[in-house]
């Protein structure tokens, strides 16, 4: 039971703040998107083969490496802010919300980590 | 909060009381009305009223008004202008929300069904309460702020296409079909604020005399008051007066990418 006024309780704590910037980095991967997928797509299936030679000696080059960490690092952003929205607008119980959000963002920091690891390890290989 | 289903005290009884028309009734149609009686311990029913089309004026409330008057006076809806200019008697008519005095009969089905507003705390029969909608319109202030003094001698003017940006969005009148239409304010309306109330924000974000759009901008900076737009449109759709709070919502959104750079 609370005696709040529902102007007062709509109000809650207050504006978040930082939202454009959350809505502007959306839409502005999603934009980066577009051309990565195309070139990733177009890329591999001009490929004459797939076998682990070809692939990992494509993926090396340096530029195929350049835009592959681009899409990488695009991919897990964009799909960070959009399930984060998603999470937001479907789970209100606050503790699972937090929960997941945290766990999510981290999954996501993991994978982009490991994809990142990945296309260093092509790139670089030979040094190691 | 999401709710893919009635709480058990919600959930509708289809058996409701049926009331047939008079044997001779020659153009009849059948209404199918939401009832809910906040008295009784009852859950909600549906009642079918069968009304001779021949004897009731054209429009959805005309036969509303015609159920209270001749069959069943406990039926209790809000209704005032009968013009569509007040906005009271917002419903859903067969699925959609529009108002109950604009919406011809001639235009639905031989069955016809009259719901609340979805999604809103009913408080009786067609009559939803609307407590948090109008303290989502009180919270983004609606009405003039400045600092320069009022001109001593006449009002503060305007030139005719700075009344123009002002003109299509002060003609909303607030009947709630648009915001009760959107699932994002279903789901989450303790923190969005909704079409109709982001549409009257732009109203007066767009007032070339509002001396406070910044500020107006940073209370609307917001995860969840503006951003849970999620452009679904069906505000649009449903908006009985032909506005576009989506449109509005959009240029909201744009206005405020472009201050940050």
């Amino acid at each position: 039971m609370s005696l709040r006024t529902p102007l007062g309780r709509f109000l809650g704590l207050g504006a978040t703040h930082h939202a454009v910037g959350h809505w502007v980095a959306q839409r502005l991967g999603a934009v980066a998107l577009v051309p990565l997928t195309l070139w990733f797509l177009v890329s591999l299936l001009a490929l004459p083969a797939f076998d682990y030679a070809t692939l990992s000696g494509w993926a090396g080059r340096p530029w195929n490496a350049v835009l592959l960490l681009s899409l990488v690092l695009a991919l897990a952003h964009h799909s960070w802010l959009g399930v984060q929205v998603v999470v937001e607008d479907y789970v209100h119980d606050r503790g699972a919300k937090f929960a997941a959000l945290i766990v999510l963002q981290l999954a996501h920091v993991l994978l982009a980590v490991a994809g990142v690891f990945a296309v260093l390890k092509i790139a670089f290989g030979s040094f190691a | 909060m999401v709710a893919f289903r009635l709480p058990a005290n919600s959930r509708i009884d289809r058996s409701g009381r049926v009331f047939k028309a008079a044997p001779g009734a020659k153009d009849v149609r059948t209404f199918r009305i939401y009832r809910f009686d906040p008295e009784s311990n009852d859950n909600p029913r549906i009642d079918t009223f069968e009304i001779d089309m021949a004897t009731c004026g054209p429009m959805v409330l005309d036969v509303l008004i015609k159920v209270k008057n001749e069959i069943d006076p406990t039926l209790t809806f809000r209704r005032s202008c009968r013009e569509g200019i007040c906005g009271s008697c917002a419903m859903n008519i067969d699925g959609i929300n529009t108002l109950a005095c604009t919406c011809a009969c001639s235009g639905l089905g031989a069955e016809v069904r009259i719901y609340p507003l979805p999604h809103m705390p009913v408080i009786k029969d067609l009559v939803p309460d609307l407590t948090n909608f109008y303290a989502q319109y009180a919270s983004i202030r609606p009405w003039l702020q400045t600092r320069t003094p009022a001109p001593p001698d006449r009002e503060r003017l305007q030139s005719k296409e700075e009344q123009e940006k002002i003109n299509r969005p002060s003609a909303c009148i607030l009947c709630a079909c648009c915001s009760a239409s959107c699932p994002s304010y279903w789901w989450n309306s303790d923190r969005y604020l909704g079409p109709a109330a982001l549409l009257q924000a732009y109203r007066w974000l767009v007032d070339s005399r509002d001396e406070a759009t910044g500020e107006r901008l940073d209370a609307l900076d917001d995860a969840f008051r503006l951003y849970r737009c999620h452009t679904i449109l069906n505000c649009t759709e449903a908006c009985p007066k032909d506005l576009n709070p989506a449109l509005t919502i959009a240029e909201i959104k744009k206005m405020l990418a472009e201050r940050e750079h």
